[in-house]
C-alpha cells in the first residue's frame, strides 16, 4: 500500500456523494444547453457561430460551476477539476441542437 | 440580406407537423418511462440457504476490501473460517449434490433455473419497450409527414446527408439545409434526453440505450446457471493472497500530531 493508498483509506470519499455532484452538475450541463439553443436560435446565429456561441457559454457555465458551486476547490467535490471543466461539456450538444433549430425555424418562419 | 427569402414555409406547417411531432415524442418518452417502471418486476423471494449462498461470496469481498480496518487478530479469524468454509463448500444451499458430486454433472441451463428465465425475460421486456415505439413512430412520420420540406437546419451539411435528410422529396439542387420530418423526428431522438432529464428527472428510462446498463437490478452480480462452488474456491484463493495491513496501527500518534 503506497502513500497516496493509503491517504484513501484514512480519509474515505463517499461515492454516493460523488455520484450526487456529479448528477447535480450534468443537470445543470442539460438545463443550460437547452437555454443556450433557444437563445442561439432567437438571435439567429447560423453554422459555425451557433457552435462557438455553444462552446463559449458552456466554457461560461463551467466557469460559474467552478466559482459558485464549488466555491473555488474542485478537488473537494469532485475526483479532480477536470470534472467541472471537460466533463459532460458534450452531454448537451445535442439538446442545443434541437431547441437552436427549433427556435431558429419558428423565428425564421 | 435584403433578398427574398428562397424558399418561404407554410405556417400551417409549423402548427401541423412541427409541434405534434415534438409533442408526441416528449409523450411517448414519458409513456416509455413509467411502461418501464410498471415492467419491472420485483426480484424473487429466495429462500434462506439460496440467499446465504450468494451472500457468503459477497462476504468474503467484503473482508477483503475493509479487513484493514479491524485489528490482525481478527482479520486472521476471519481469514480462517472463510477460507475453510468456501473450501468446504458450507454455504452451498444443497448440501446432498454437494457431498456426491464426483460423478460428472451437465452443465446447467441457464432457463432451467427459476431466476435465469426471469432475467432474460426483463431484458427482452426492456428491448421491446425501446423498439416497439420508435418503429411505430418512424412508420407514423413516414406514412403521414413525407414528401415535403418542413424546416431549415442553422447549419450546413455535406451533400451526402442530402438523401437521408430529404427522403421523398425529389428536388436535386435543393440546399440541404431544408430537412423533411424524418430529421426532425431524428433530431428529437436525440436531444430530447435533457427533456426528460427535466421532467422525470435524471435516472429516467425515458431516453434512448444508454442506460440500458441500469435497467438490469443485477443479483450481486451472480449469474444464474454458474458453478458457484468453484466461485468459492476462487474467492477463498484471493482472500488467501491478501495481506493484511492495519489502517489505524499508529492511531494515537497520528492524533497527537493532528492536535499538537
Amino acid at each position: 500500500m503506497d502513500e497516496k493508498e493509503r491517504k484513501q483509506a484514512i480519509y474515505p470519499v463517499s461515492t454516493e456523494s460523488l455520484q450526487q455532484n456529479g448528477k447535480t452538475v450534468y443537470y445543470i450541463r442539460s438545463v443550460t444547453s437547452t437555454i443556450f439553443g433557444v437563445s442561439a436560435g432567437i438571435l439567429g446565429l447560423e453554422s459555425y457561430y451557433g457552435f462557438l456561441f455553444y462552446f463559449a457559454g458552456t466554457a461560461f457555465v463551467s466557469l460559474l460551476l467552478f466559482l459558485l458551486l464549488a466555491r473555488g476547490q474542485p478537488t473537494e467535490y469532485f475526483t479532480s477539476a477536470n470534472d467541472i471543466w471537460i466533463g459532460n461539456a458534450l452531454t448537451g450538444l445535442s439538446s442545443f441542437v434541437l431547441t437552436w433549430t427549433l427556435f431558429y425555424g419558428l423565428v425564421d418562419a | 440580406m435584403a433578398t427574398a427569402p428562397d424558399l418561404v414555409l407554410d405556417p400551417s406547417l409549423r402548427d401541423w407537423v412541427l409541434f405534434p411531432i415534438l409533442l408526441v415524442m416528449i409523450l411517448v418518452g414519458i409513456l416509455r418511462h413509467y411502461i418501464t417502471l410498471l415492467l419491472q418486476s420485483s426480484p424473487k423471494q429466495l429462500d434462506l440457504l439460496a440467499i446465504r449462498e450468494q451472500q457468503s461470496l459477497a462476504r468474503g469481498v467484503s473482508l477483503r476490501s475493509n479487513g484493514k480496518l479491524i485489528p490482525p487478530s481478527s482479520f486472521q479469524s476471519r481469514k480462517t473460517y472463510l477460507i475453510q468454509a468456501f473450501k468446504n463448500g458450507i454455504f452451498l444451499k444443497d448440501q446432498e449434490a454437494f457431498k456426491n458430486k464426483d460423478e460428472p454433472k451437465a452443465p446447467a441451463n441457464p432457463l432451467a433455473e427459476p431466476g435465469g428465465m426471469d432475467q432474460m425475460l426483463n431484458m427482452l421486456k426492456g428491448n421491446m419497450v425501446m423498439i416497439v415505439p420508435q418503429t411505430l413512430l418512424m412508420s407514423w412520420i413516414n406514412f403521414f409527414f413525407s414528401g415535403f420540406i418542413l424546416m431549415k437546419l442553422p447549419f450546413p451539411l455535406t451533400v451526402r446527408f442530402k438523401s437521408i435528410l430529404q427522403s421523398g422529396v425529389a428536388t436535386r439542387d435543393l440546399d440541404v439545409r431544408w430537412v423533411s420530418s424524418m430529421s426532425w423526428y431524428f433530431l428529437n431522438l436525440f436531444g430530447l434526453r435533457s427533456v426528460y432529464d427535466v421532467i422525470l428527472g435524471s435516472n429516467n428510462s425515458a431516453g434512448g440505450g444508454m442506460d440500458m446498463a441500469g435497467m438490469n437490478p443485477g443479483m450481486g452480480g451472480l449469474q444464474p446457471g454458474q458453478d458457484i462452488y468453484k466461485l468459492y474456491l476462487s474467492e477463498a484463493e484471493n482472500i488467501e493472497l491478501t495481506t493484511h495491513e492495519y489502517l489505524l496501527e499508529d492511531i494515537e500518534d497520528r492524533i497527537l500530531e493532528k492536535y499538537e
